[in-house]
């Protein structure tokens, strides 16, 4: 019988079973008399040695056996569940992970586990054989207690998935948005086409395919969302290795993880929520020593809650630490020369806070081991714009810092305000535009001698799109001319263009390089009459 | 047509490999089920002459599933397949009524073997 038919299932149910194995020890640390975890989590190990056996994957086999082992004495109460089996068991976790993945490649050795199966073998609680672990925290004491009373578990049933459910490969699905949205700017085209040259004749079926359309790309929406559990699953391992490692304490509370986001979305936002966290941890929380001196609790907490409202989701890291200090944020970037001592002097706390993200504000040099692998708040905040979506960051010193991510549901296909500004048709996300407005040549006041008026009663600052994407100032403006009010992190900007086309549905697509590179520019689209649009991101222009 | 399968394992790889092994050995794969519930819901629908049972899901304890599974169909036959080797489960497995043991990693051949040993 041919096996390598299986080895994909192999791959992808094994990297499930390992998720939850990961999972399960750090929530069995919290409360180690948890029974039914134990139980879970050998029943995982159990099912990936009986699969890897199935698949002649003899190191597999091998490493998941002392697991099953030791965990078995577990189960028999011959041992207490403790840190240092944690250390061991998420090390197995580790290097399980690893050898799926060179099953899965089919590239490189498998790597040698005599040593951690060896340590596996002889583990007696207390001296653990693994070398160079940290004591465990004293306060591992007190979570003993705590645990002492069984707090419900979320037990995950499995969903029937024999029959009713398929598993489809993810680029299926991004090939399903991709028709998809070829097929809304094509009828677009057809509608366009349609008005020019048969008059009414053909409103009505035109308008069924636009509700079927509409449809169509719901349902295409809906079969590519997935739960925020899926990014977040990793995250409670990340943030106890992280504390670990530096001796503080962090609780991670994650809330709305049943909330759904477009699985491009999810993919893209998980690497710089990890940087959020990492951050949190490394540069936020304080020691414990530290926390108790200044009143607080000894250990701290972070938590993440996913809260949707409409079409947008808002994932909101804080964190009960020490906070960020806009005077010490604005004096580094005057040191680095971010901005200017005059500039500093105009920006609010907000507006200060928000230079973490400036490129050039954390460089490689300075950020420690566990803080910024090659991306930075500066990263995080490009992948949020790239997104369609916004950050902000609120800290209160002393109290603790947020970073509220605002992202788009679903990728691709947005409503936008197209606008003309010299040669080129330009699309706003029209999540981003907070209103339009045309301004008559007594609107526009100076102040400070920038060009603003005023909204609401305080004063915009006026930019002009044209000059921004390098386009000829229009001669001889009229009496009147529109802007785009457009805000983010608390400042509106009023941009200045030459015409507003209106509103349409646009199929976003990246923009190839040398475009992509582009500042302000997150993509292209094309619109009914086969105009190439850009799609910008106001704040990066801004 | 051939006895009629029912495949109780949480693993979907697990159940697709058992599939496999037995198409075209004139054994008709009728249901499968991932947990303890599903198995009874099934059982109940299906109504299978054979049901191969993992002994160890993630809502119930493989013996107390045999224990309920034959009381609802004492005819159905049951093959038990784990890889847990202590001898006192296999035991009690029989004990309780089953058929039959496939011990994981398993061979088709071993497989199509146990089967066929029960429909003698």
């Amino acid at each position: 019988m041919d096996m390598s038919q299986y080895r994909d299932l192999f791959v992808s149910e094994s990297r499930g079973h390992l998720s939850a194995f990961n999972e399960l020890i750090v929530q069995l640390e919290e409360n180690v008399s948890d029974r039914a975890a134990v139980d879970e989590i050998f029943r995982h190990a159990h099912s990936l040695k009986g699969m890897a056996a199935t698949m002649q994957f003899e190191a597999i086999t091998a490493l998941a056996h002392r697991m099953e082992d030791l965990l078995s004495r577990v189960r028999n109460d011959e041992f207490a569940f403790s840190a240092d089996m944690a250390d061991l068991l998420l090390e197995g976790g580790d290097l399980l992970s690893g050898m799926v993945s060179i099953i899965e490649t089919g590239e490189g050795q498998q790597p040698d586990a005599s040593d951690l199966i060896e340590r596996l073998t002889t583990f007696t609680p207390g001296s653990t054989g693994s070398k160079n672990r940290p004591a465990p925290p004293v306060a591992d004491a007190n979570r003993v207690e705590i645990a002492t009373d069984t707090p419900h578990r979320n037990h995950q049933f499995r969903q029937s998935d024999s029959f009713k459910s398929v598993r489809v490969k993810t680029e299926i699905l991004d090939r399903l948005v991709n028709i998809t949205g070829e097929l809304i700017t094509t009828r677009h085209r057809l509608s366009d086409q349609a008005r020019r040259h048969t008059g009414a004749a053909l409103d009505e079926p035109l308008h069924q395919l636009s509700a079927l359309l509409r449809e169509l790309r719901d349902e295409v929406f809906q079969a590519r969302m997935l739960p925020f559990a899926f990014a977040a699953e990793r995250f409670p391992r990340l943030v106890r290795d992280l504390a670990r490692k530096q001796g503080k304490e962090v609780a991670l509370q994650i809330e709305g993880k049943e909330i759904e986001l477009d699985r491009g979305i999810l993919e893209e936002i998980t690497e710089p929520l990890v940087h959020i966290l990492r951050n949190a941890v490394d540069h936020g929380m304080e020691s414990p020593a530290d926390r108790v001196a200044m009143g607080k609790s000894h250990g701290g907490t972070i938590a993440i809650t996913v809260v949707r409202d409409k079409d947008h989701v808002d994932i909101t890291v804080s964190d009960d630490g020490r906070g960020i200090d806009p005077v010490r944020i604005a004096a580094k970037a005057i040191e680095k020369g971010i901005i200017a001592p005059e500039q500093a002097r105009r920006l609010s706390p907000q507006a200060a806070l928000m230079l973490v993200c400036a490129p050039g504000f954390s460089t490689a040099a300075e950020v420690s081991d566990v803080s910024g692998r090659g991306v930075g708040m500066d990263a995080v905040k490009t992948a949020a714009h790239a997104l369609g979506g916004t950050l902000v960051i609120e800290s209160e010193i002393g109290r603790g810092s947020r970073f509220i991510l605002r992202l788009p549901i679903t990728v691709s296909i947005i409503h936008a305000l197209l606008v003309e500004c010299g040669t080129l048709t330009v699309a706003f996300p029209v999540n981003a535009v907070a209103r339009t407005i045309e301004l008559k040549r007594a609107d526009i006041l100076e102040d400070n001698g920038r060009k603003v008026f005023a909204l609401d009663g305080r004063h915009v600052p006026i930019k002009s799109l044209n000059r921004l994407l390098g386009q000829k100032i229009s001669p001889g403006l009229g009496p009147i001319v529109p802007a785009v009010v457009t805000e983010t992190g608390g400042s509106a900007v009023g941009m200045v263009t030459d015409r507003l086309l209106g509103q349409q549905e646009i199929f976003v697509k990246p923009l190839g390089i040398p475009l992509g590179r582009l500042k302000g520019l997150t993509g292209g689209a094309i619109t009914g009459d086969g105009r190439i649009v850009f799609v910008v991101d106001a704040s990066a222009l801004a | 047509m051939g006895a009629t399968v029912m495949i109780v394992d949480d693993a979907i790889f697990m159940r697709s490999i058992l599939r496999g092994i037995m198409k075209d050995k004139g054994f008709t794969v009728v249901a499968e089920a991932g947990s303890g519930i599903e198995a009874m819901k099934n059982l109940r629908t299906h109504n299978p002459d054979i049901i191969i049972l993992d002994i160890i899901l993630p809502d119930a304890n493989g013996l107390d599933l045999l224990e309920s599974i034959l009381k609802a169909r004492p005819q159905v036959k049951v093959v038990v397949c784990s890889s847990l080797v202590q001898e006192q489960i296999v035991k009690k497995a029989m004990d309780y009524g089953a058929k039959g043991f496939i011990q994981k990693p398993f061979t088709p051949e071993k497989v199509i073997e146990v089967l066929q040993g029960l429909e003698a």
